[in-house]
């Protein structure tokens, strides 16, 4: 007995049996207690009736294909989801789309109280299939027709593949008359992290319910040494990483959007708007030896630290005025200074009427906490300009106005974090899709004059 | 849990919002200065912009 492995479950304690293989005389043992109907031999792979005293030779398949090693050597035991299992038979399975060959490996599992299960593998995707408890409820055409899903346990389905699967390299045991280069034709419907499936051979339908494991779970599960081949691509019922209900997500986002608009609507609602100041101004561009800056009467501002909008106003048509303020508190000294330019060019051409730029202006000043204050203000424009020397420009100002960047800034982080995720969840899923029998619509499609080419 | 971390960093964001509005935060770049004399008031030349001599568009289409 192998000390190492872990004991299979409940009395009484089962027996192998050991027999000779009548081709090659090589010691066969059979570990599923009478329940298997044909057993391999390891050595010369003949197919025998496990059912028949003296193992009757079945078959026996090319030996070509010795190089095909299970990853979990038959016999080995390991706990599976809370239940003792011993590998006890292993085939590879093919299918031919498109002249591409595309194997993967079942593995027969069997505990003497609970049966059979299988574990599949395909390119480091493992899947724990075991046999449909109920038929299940397969809707719209059965085979490939887009739509057509199947219904098992409440559970929709989407069918994803049909294919032909036919067996090139068995090994062990098996509860059925295995055979070398028997066809069957498999149908998955997947709601991920399962896979739904149908394999018709010789008019019998077998249904098995399949549902993803990672590959670190069965090297826990069998003590496997080393790590589990890194697995290539997306299956077929792969859990998306993302892991996230989507709708649930955009739910949350909308109910962050609805709840920035109040927010919005409640800080225009509540916002002063306070005028502050409220003068039109004449510049003299001819007047170019003078001082031009000016400072305005001491304002008060009141209420909170709030900001202050400063709107400038001035009807110059293809010409501009730049004016320099400096937003002074009388008490401290503390100031804010910025200049903003106001310019309007407009015209006609060949191409139609066009204008540029506009003949007012808004800055908000940040945090300006209450006080009196006073601007300084320093107007320039274009001295050299013809016609009427003055530039005439009017300056408003208020006190807590609401900032809609704000809330746009807000709205496109709140967006951000479902919008990668949905991104991701796409690409995912469309790279699962691509190789079902429903690929989606490629993104660029190739034009007709390429085709003919 | 992302959904938990959604809701927290949603309710972050809001909470900014609302905290940037209420205490007049903006998107503009403004000057900050400390300890302009109080002279400027009398005599408004002696106060120097740093936006003065800006180079302005003259052009149009």
């Amino acid at each position: 007995m192998n000390s190492g492995a872990p004991p299979l479950s409940g009395p009484p304690k089962p027996q192998a049996k050991a027999l000779n293989c009548p081709a090659c005389g090589t010691s066969i043992t059979l570990r599923s207690f009478g329940q298997a109907e044909t057993v391999v031999c390891g050595s010369c792979h003949s197919i025998l009736d496990a059912k028949d005293p003296n193992l009757a030779i079945l078959q026996k398949f090319e030996q070509a294909t010795r190089d095909v090693r299970p990853l979990i050597p038959l016999g080995t035991r390991g706990k599976l989801r809370g239940t003792d299992y011993e590998v006890i038979g292993f085939q590879r399975r093919k299918t031919t789309v498109d002249e591409i060959t595309f194997y993967w490996h079942e593995y027969l599992l069997f505990n003497p109280y609970k049966g059979f299960r299988y574990l599949s593998e395909y390119n480091g995707h493992w899947n724990d299939i075991s046999i449909c408890k109920q038929l299940p409820l397969v809707e719209g055409t059965f085979s490939a027709a887009p739509g057509s899903g199947a219904n098992y346990l409440g559970e929709q389905y989407k069918h994803f593949q049909t294919c032909a699967a036919s067996t090139d390299f068995v090994l062990g045991e098996f509860p059925w008359q295995v055979r070398v280069g028997e066809s069957a034709s498999v149908t998955d419907y997947v709601h991920p992290p399962r896979v739904l499936s149908s394999e018709e051979l010789n008019k019998e339908v077998t249904w098995s319910i399949g549902e993803y494991l990672y590959g670190r779970e069965i090297w826990e599960a069998f003590r496997l040494p080393d790590s589990p081949p890194e697995a290539q691509g997306v299956y077929e019922n792969q859990p998306s990483p993302v892991g996230i209900d989507l709708k649930n997500l955009w739910l949350t986002f909308a109910g962050f959007a609805v709840f920035l608009v109040v927010l919005m609507v409640g800080f225009d609602v509540i916002s002063k708007k306070e005028p502050v100041l409220h003068e039109t101004y004449q510049l003299n561009r001819a007047d170019t030896r003078g001082e031009v800056s000016f400072v305005t009467d001491v304002f008060e501002l009141t209420g909170r630290t709030s900001n202050v909008k400063v709107k400038t106003y001035s009807p110059v048509n293809n010409h501009w005025i730049y004016v320099n303020y400096a937003l002074i508190n009388h008490d401290t000294g503390e100031a804010w200074d910025f200049g903003r330019e106001v310019s309007y060019y407009q015209g006609y051409d060949s191409d139609g009427s066009w204008s540029e730029g506009k003949q007012n202006d808004e800055v908000v000043i940040p945090s300006v906490p209450a006080g009196h204050y006073y601007f300084r203000i320093e107007p320039e424009a274009d001295p050299t300009l013809p016609g009427i020397p003055y530039t005439p420009y009017t300056v408003d100002v208020r006190r807590d106005v609401p900032v809609a960047g704000i809330y746009g800034i807000a709205f496109i982080i709140l967006l951000v974090p479902p919008l990668i995720i949905s991104l991701r969840s796409y690409s995912f899923e469309r790279t699962r899709w691509e190789e079902s029998d429903h690929p989606p619509t490629p993104i660029l499609q190739p034009s007709s004059s390429e085709d003919d080419s | 849990m992302f959904r938990k971390l959604y809701l927290a960093y949603g309710l972050f964001v809001l909470g900014t919002a609302g905290f940037a509005q209420f205490r007049g935060w903006s998107l503009d770049r403004i000057n900050q200065l400390k300890n302009v004399p109080k002279s400027v008031r009398d005599n408004p030349g002696s106060y120097r912009s740093v936006y003065s001599g800006y180079h302005h568009y003259t052009g149009g289409k």
